[in-house]
């Protein structure tokens, strides 16, 4: 699954490298899993993640990872292993697209070359919902069921920034920046300001439900 | 070359394959026992759909529904169903249209339907074949509507999606115009308002014509060139909280008589409102209500029958069951007519259902409505009458997607 990247922490740390712990919590101070948080360094030249190709598939009416993030230029694939056809659509001003009433997979790989949020819905089956991050980040990932996320980083300035499809904060409050200095580990803990808007029916629930 | 072509036929076989028809077919059987009068389909009074004489096996409803997507943005739709009584032809049509579904652009999504269907008012009535998760038999309201109601013609939806656009909640505007359901508001003003899961097919009749003592009525008549509009509103919160109104009028001329078919216009118009919370651990609570008047005026004689209707469901879903009950109050005044067709009454009913995968369906209901009439006082009958009606409902149904 493409939720994240960077050094491997099995690993010794680099003598200029330190682990960066990012917890997410919801204003009452619980942990709020599958939040995406991006990592930018805000000093040296300009790093991008590779581009990868992933694969979105639909099954029983549904998007299969319902939320995928990848860098900027990566390819994504969305075969329908349903019986009934789907067409899918973004009106994301990140990537607009279309993809005519298909089974299968009838279609080339999509190529998303602008970072946004990118929204994906099913012209006939209107349950249907998915989320593309597309990052120019270098690092990225998703918090786990404990609320965090760790990457290791090179000692530095960074810009980091947070976001969940039921956050109601503005982007400027959940962006925050941060010196990795000469401890081995850096940790940041971001409260949201606003409750989450409520989660999906149980069994209409998402990954981010 | 040859590998060109049959990369060709491939392409054009997978293109075939991704237009195939979708379909659904489904038996529904019932047991039922009952101490209703007569229905409305048999010229009587009575409120619900099986009266005493019904008690046994009966056919609930066969249907048979068919989506043919016709290029990209096209599809037709068509459902057909057979009941256990007589109507014009042994099977018909509930509903066929074809659908334009233009793809969402800038958060705004339009629909566009031509041909038979129900105007977007029900919110009990969500299942394939407009049929309740909920309960058997529709409230009062979906009943008429089932019986009465339909739009012959079309239909235009313009949706705000603001869900997607990271707000909470989704608009809604639809606007209508049809006819040849200028006949909508016989039954209503004859027969008052019932409880039932019949749908009456398009161009079909509730009841026959020689009937004792109240003959068939024929709600999809066309008498002028006055085209009915209605326009809706829905509000959408997240998934959990549906608003919707609707106000219809079939503008009919309520002086026009069809001397050859022996029928007369109603113009009929309605507002409804209604509201759908969903809410956590299976909750689903409904109200709706529904104000109206039928107006009819052949030969001079003219009557008025204002109508409303409203209806409280609470149901809990549990795994694979679901618990409903539902309170229905409705009314029917006349005006100018000495008292003809003024009913009043209210109904309960309390419905067990089991989904048990995606092919069987059991549903336990019992009906109970204790309903005033003018008219069964005025043929002989108690002015005032309770009927109950139990019913255990076994639907098997099959289709391309494994069921519904």
């Amino acid at each position: 699954m493409l939720l994240a990247a960077g050094g491997a922490l099995a690993t010794p740390l680099a003598a200029s490298a330190a682990v960066l712990v990012i917890s997410v919590q919801t204003p009452d101070g619980r942990a709020l899993a599958g939040a995406i948080v991006t990592v930018r360094p805000l000093e040296g030249p300009p790093r991008h993640a590779t581009p990868v190709h992933a694969v979105m598939d639909q099954v029983n009416r549904a998007f299969v990872p319902d939320l995928l993030v990848i860098p900027v230029g990566s390819t994504v694939e969305f075969p329908n292993s349903d019986a009934t056809s789907h067409q899918i659509y973004s009106f994301s001003p990140a990537k607009r697209f279309q993809l005519p009433l298909y089974r299968g997979k009838p279609y080339p790989p999509t190529h998303f070359d602008q970072a946004g949020v990118v929204t994906l819905g099913c012209n006939i089956h209107d349950e249907m919902l998915a989320y593309l991050v597309v990052t120019d980040a270098p690092w990225f990932g998703r918090t786990e069921a404990a609320g965090s996320w760790t990457v290791e980083v090179p000692r530095g300035h960074y810009r980091v920034e947070l976001w969940h499809p039921r956050a109601r904060d503005e982007p400027a409050e959940l962006t925050r920046e941060l010196t990795v200095g000469e401890a081995d580990r850096a940790d940041l803990t971001v409260r949201l300001g606003k409750t989450l808007e409520p989660a999906r029916l149980a069994d209409r629930a998402h990954s981010w439900d | 070359m040859r590998c060109r072509l049959l990369l060709a036929l491939l392409a054009a076989g997978a293109a075939l394959h991704a237009h195939a028809t979708d379909w659904e077919l489904s038996v529904d059987a019932r047991l039922v026992t009952s101490n209703a009068e007569p229905s409305f389909m048999e010229g009587g009074l009575g409120t619900v759909r099986y009266d005493s004489g019904d008690a046994g096996l009966q056919l609930g409803r066969l249907r048979l529904a068919v989506t043919q997507p016709l290029g990209d943005l096209f599809s037709a739709h068509l459902d057909a169903s057979m009941y256990d009584d007589q109507d014009r032809s042994p099977l018909g049509i509930t509903e066929a249209y074809l659908l334009f579904r233009p793809y969402p652009f800038e958060g705004y999504r339009l629909r566009v339907k031509a041909g038979a269907f129900y105007a977007p008012l029900s919110l009990e009535n969500r299942e394939s074949g407009w049929e309740s998760p909920y309960t058997q038999s529709f409230s009062a309201i979906d009943s008429w509507l089932a019986l009465e109601v339909r739009t012959l013609g079309v239909e235009g939806t313009l949706d705000w999606l603001g869900t997607r656009l990271g707000h909470s909640f989704d608009l809604g505007v639809t606007g209508g115009v049809f006819g040849w359901n200028q006949g909508a508001g016989n039954v209503i003003a004859n027969d008052g308002f019932a409880l039932t899961d019949r749908q009456t097919p398009v161009f079909g009749r509730v009841g026959q014509p020689a009937d004792q003592p109240l003959e068939g009525a024929e709600p999809f008549l066309q008498f002028d060139h006055h085209a009915g509009i209605y326009g809706g509103l829905e509000a959408r919160w997240l998934d959990r909280v549906v608003v919707r109104l609707l106000h219809y009028d079939n503008r009919a001329n309520p002086n026009d008589v069809d001397y050859v078919a022996d029928a007369y216009a109603w113009q009929t118009h309605f507002t409804s409102a209604g509201l759908r919370i969903e809410g956590d651990h299976g909750w689903t609570g409904i109200a709706q209500w529904l104000d109206g008047e039928t107006r009819s005026a052949p030969d001079g004689e003219a009557g008025s029958w204002p109508f409303k209707a409203a209806y409280v469901l609470v149901a809990k879903r549990f795994g694979r069951s679901t618990l409903s009950a539902r309170y229905d109050r409705f009314e029917v005044d006349s005006v100018g007519a000495e008292g003809d067709g003024a009913q009043s009454g209210h109904a309960w009913t309390a419905a067990y259902v089991f989904n048990a995968d995606a092919h069987w369906r059991i549903t336990l209901e019992w009906l109970q409505v204790i309903s005033s009439s003018y008219n069964r006082d005025d043929l002989g009958g108690p002015p005032l009458l309770s009927e109950t009606q139990v019913q255990l409902a076994v639907r098997y149904a099959l289709g391309s997607r494994g069921g519904y």
